[in-house]
């Protein structure tokens, strides 16, 4: 290639780029969101159903909308890794000009990610983030999704109360932000409820063979199973330690992760009597929750999980926001009205933002009986 | 509970679904002096046919894993026409083929991403019905009695015919030196293609295995297993399908003591991979392997 | 003017600044790759670098240019007392080798305090902007342009041809082969430095086996025998979800099968990479430098 025809080519790509920035133009009765979800990578499982929930919930909303404010989405994949989110938050905030960003999957990618749309002065609404340390990076950095600190003292204090808890050992994931996030919280509660650690063992992402721990700790006769864990391991950590003849009798409690009516399908008889402790119950009677639970598992086939419902909720959260706000492209004023949101109704109860801006209900716990969620009572 | 022999029990276990995905990779490496990465995709594709058969297609598994297996084996067909054939005749044949085998385990996995989706499945309830058993101590089921049947099952046909059979002979000859065998009249590209066949086969038996045992299948099920592959042939010795077995076994044992003393798995696969690494320097042609290993 | 290239910075100057570092690491492969070895292990060489720079600007606080050299040298230190031992095994041995070292040093990043477990080290300043990697690329091809030429250079190539040959014409392999692995590590580190100081993080998932596999891509589809083939495979498959993405590709399975054939492609029909294609049109050239 002639070296004038290789300037042509690159300019050629370099106009492809630009003609990818450039968007058309909206109507200011429309507010583009941008969501950010990791379709394929290691936590393409979680954003695949985290998708469903927004879809449904854009589509509901904007059916309804009439001539008032409708939603204009874009969907995002950032491939469960910070590299592809940062290229992608660019793309939606600079590019889109997207008004709000909902997401990422991942705590680890929100982290990196996060700041770009706090420095720029973009609201952030994490659906599926529960470490520590996203919200507190800056005033445009929400979170619906009730984080680990909360839904574990809660899910313990209740578990210890029903079943008398005295010795456990703790299980978790020790190479995950959410994973170990969530085992220093139950570390720390268990410690304050007096239970004793018999003792820890660890695994993985990505691990499915549990045997040599659970062999251990079934040796160690602890009274639970204190595991913080994403579906795929939780579901194989339950049914091996079934399988491996540790009784029914010595419970498993998990956190959030265990919330997916993946952990029930994977699991089967195993899963029944597996305690969790979550944001949000699939069975619970508030009427938003039923219909939505109807209207998804009409439209996808299957019942939805935490984290179509928190996203679903999530996009709500947000419309509310900007018809508050009376706009659909004020990134300031979006915000503002955000914070202001009190007892709004949503499929997870009355919805407020806390002073740091995280989410403000009441977490649940619950049973596996009789292959549902149901609230645990004994 | 005997804490001792439950462990070994685990670690056989695992060991033997190792042993099972390792032969094929070391028998593309005798033979092709190929490391053939496309290997865990294959195991992969394996499982999730099967799947698809029992679910969708409502076969019992007794069909659906010889038919699911038949298909890996057509997948490595496949590999060996459009990754593997038209390289042969370069020099660098080793590394080109590698990156190729690359490429189609990238392309392997983005067809089962896309037609399975990014979830893991399970082989639905009651495809294979356990019993489980307590033993002197040490709990079985009897899906790991069947895993571990049909992995020494295979893996002994697998030797017999190696060992006895014509085309096993051939097969050997051609791992030993193309050129002469050739010479003796041996169809070099039919037996490489066969090899390819049988590897993949095998490999896709596994992940079967894999599938039915941990109640999970997902694309990216290959990954985990493909480094252990890996570290199982070189510590059994690249192109020695005994030593794949073994060092299956081993690898499975080492994985589970090493869990089992030190309380946590924080360590597990570094001490696998140190011991990986000391091998190479120490004796890399592993325990029973026979390969060069040295430059020139 | 301006104003639309300011605009298109802002969208894509992630993808600009991920490119530069990408590519940069994919030099420092390329000098191993030139000795004909196939070493794995220049995820972990970037890692350890990141991790060390990342330490030394956080605990020590130590200025920015000091943290990246510290972090260039540490990886360099280990890369040369890896290269030792490790060196002389051949082809999938050494990579065997290579990988597991870089699997042991994840590993470890994963399980260590001082490196901030899972989570990996956070709250780094960044400070790179993106002068400064183009700046470090810059640096970098014009050593790799000029090591081709050099004793050095011939040095490498005539190993990978021929190790018996050339180490009849009295060159000193072993030597030669830790000299490169030792440069390819230190510019790894630095690339991973520079990492660190881009995104507030660095965690242990971003230098793992996959990463290893990428830096290989780079190279074989931009081509390993000319100084700007492995920039050139950085640059394309670093933009291509956004090369894809203007095209209106975006599921994830389509982006990962588009990726596998492009490097299936190259490595039926363009052996030498893209760059080949440049080069075929320059006989002066190519002779050259296909010795």
């Amino acid at each position: 290639m002639k070296p004038f025809s290789r300037l042509l080519f690159a300019a050629a790509v370099s106009a492809a780029f630009v003609a990818a920035a450039v968007s058309p133009a909206f109507s200011a009765e429309t507010i583009k969101m941008g969501f950010v979800f990791s379709m394929t990578g290691g936590a393409a499982a979680y954003g695949a159903t985290q998708k469903e929930g927004a879809e449904l919930a854009v589509e509901q909303i904007n059916a309804a909308a009439g001539g008032g404010l409708k939603i204009a989405p874009i969907f995002e994949d950032d491939a469960s890794v910070p590299q592809q989110g940062t290229n992608v938050y660019n793309k939606l905030i600079n590019g889109d000009k997207v008004a709000v960003v909902v997401g990422p999957t991942l705590s680890n990618t929100a982290k990196i990610t996060n700041p770009i749309a706090q420095q720029i002065g973009v609201t952030v609404l994490g659906v599926s983030n529960t470490a520590g340390g996203i919200t507190e990076i800056g005033d445009y950095i929400f979170r619906n999704s009730l984080t680990e600190a909360v839904v574990i003292p809660n899910t313990m204090k209740v578990a210890k109360e029903k079943l008398g808890l005295k010795k456990v050992v703790l299980f978790y994931g020790n190479d995950d932000a959410f994973t170990k996030s969530g085992a220093d919280v139950f570390r720390k509660v268990l410690q304050a409820e007096g239970i004793q650690i018999l003792g820890e063992q660890t695994f993985a992402k990505g691990d499915r063979d549990f045997s040599p721990q659970l062999t251990q700790i079934k040796s160690q006769n602890p009274d639970a199973i204190v595991c913080s864990a994403l579906v795929e391991e939780a579901s194989g950590i339950v049914s091996q330690a079934r399988q491996l003849g540790i009784p029914k009798t010595v419970r498993i409690i998990g956190g959030n992760g265990f919330n997916s009516p993946a952990l029930i399908k994977n699991a089967g008889e195993a899963s029944e009597g597996v305690i969790v402790g979550a944001a949000w119950n699939i069975s619970s009677t508030n009427p938003l929750n039923v219909k939505f639970v109807d209207d998804y598992t009409k439209k996808y086939t299957r019942p939805p999980d935490q984290f179509a419902a928190q996203a679903f909720a999530g996009v709500h959260i947000v419309y509310q926001a900007a018809k508050a706000a009376g706009t659909a492209d004020n990134r300031k004023a979006i915000r503002d009205a955000m914070v202001k949101l009190k007892g709004l109704d949503t499929l997870l109860g009355k919805f407020s933002f806390t002073e740091g801006r995280d989410a403000d209900h009441s977490p649940v716990v619950q049973e596996v009986k009789g292959g549902k969620f149901s609230v645990f009572s004994n | 509970m005997n804490l001792l022999a439950q462990q070994l029990v685990n670690g056989l276990f695992i060991g033997s679904v190792y042993g099972l995905f390792a032969v094929g990779y070391t028998l593309v490496f005798g033979v092709l002096d190929i490391l053939n990465l496309a290997h865990a995709a294959v195991f992969t594709l394996g499982g999730l046919v099967a799947l698809w058969l029992v679910q969708a297609g409502g076969m019992s598994i007794w069909l659906a894993f010889p038919l699911a297996t038949l298909f890996a084996g057509l997948l490595g067909l496949l590999l060996n026409q459009v990754a593997f054939v038209p390289l042969r005749k370069r020099a660098d044949s080793q590394f080109s083929g590698l990156i190729s085998s690359i490429a189609m385990a990238i392309i392997f996995e983005a067809v089962a991403l896309g037609l399975f989706g990014a979830r893991s499945v399970r082989f639905p309830q009651g495809t294979v019905s356990v019993h489980i058993w307590h033993i002197a101590g040490v709990t079985i089921t009897s899906l790991q009695v069947g895993i571990v049947l049909v992995a020494t099952l295979l893996m002994l046909v697998l030797t017999f015919f190696i060992q006895r059979t014509r085309t096993g002979k051939a097969i050997r000859t051609v791992a030993e030196n193309e050129r002469a065998a050739m010479l003796l009249g041996v169809n070099v590209n039919g037996i490489i293609a066969f090899t390819f066949f049988i590897s993949s086969a095998l490999g896709g038996a596994a992940g079967i295995l894999y599938g039915l045992y941990f109640d999970s299948l997902a694309p990216d099920m290959g990954r985990s297993i493909e480094l252990k592959g890996l570290a199982v042939i070189i510590l059994g010795g690249m192109g020695s399908i005994p030593g794949a077995i073994l060092g299956g076994l081993a690898f499975g044992l080492s994985e589970v003591l090493t869990v089992a003393i030190s309380g946590t798995s924080n360590l597990r696969d570094a001490v696998a991979f140190t011991v990986l690494f000391a091998i190479l320097l120490i004796r890399p042609s592993g325990l029973l392997g026979r390969g060069k290993t040295r430059e020139a | 003017m301006l104003e639309q290239l300011a605009q298109f910075y802002a969208v894509y100057g992630s993808v600009i600044n991920f490119i530069g570092i990408n590519a940069l690491m994919a030099l420092s492969l390329n000098v191993t790759l030139a000795a004909g070895m196939l070493s794995l292990s220049n995820a972990a060489f970037a890692g350890l670098g990141g991790y060390a720079a990342g330490i030394l600007t956080l605990h020590f606080k130590m200025p920015y240019v000091v943290s990246l050299c510290g972090g260039a040298l540490t990886a360099g230190l280990v890369g040369l007392v890896l290269g030792l031992p490790v060196l002389r095994l051949r082809g999938v041995f050494l990579a065997m080798a290579t990988l597991a070292f870089g699997e042991v040093v994840r590993i470890a990043a994963v399980n260590l305090d001082i490196t901030g477990g899972a989570e990996g080290l956070t709250g780094i300043p960044n400070v790179t902007k993106t002068w400064m990697i183009y700046l470090a690329l810059a640096g970098a091809a014009y050593f790799m342009a000029v090591l081709r030429r050099s004793r050095l250079g011939w040095a490498l190539v005539s190993m990978r041809e021929d190790e018996t040959a050339a180490a009849c014409l009295g060159i000193h392999i072993t030597y030669y082969k830790v000299v490169a692995f030792t440069i390819g590590a230190m510019l790894a580190g630095l690339a991973g430095g520079m990492y660190a100081h881009l995104n507030y993080l660095i965690t242990p998932r971003d230098f793992g086996f996959f990463i290893a596999v990428d830096l290989l891509i780079y190279n074989i589809v931009g081509g390993t025998r000319i100084w700007y083939g492995p920039i050139l495979g950085a640059a394309l498959i670093t933009a291509l979800p956004e090369i894809l993405r203007g095209v209106g590709v975006t599921a994830g399975p389509i982006r990962m099968a588009v990726n596998g054939l492009i490097l299936l492609l190259v490595i039926l029909f363009l052996p030498n990479g893209l760059a080949s294609i440049f080069t075929r049109f320059r006989p002066a050239a190519a002779k050259a430098e296909a010795a």
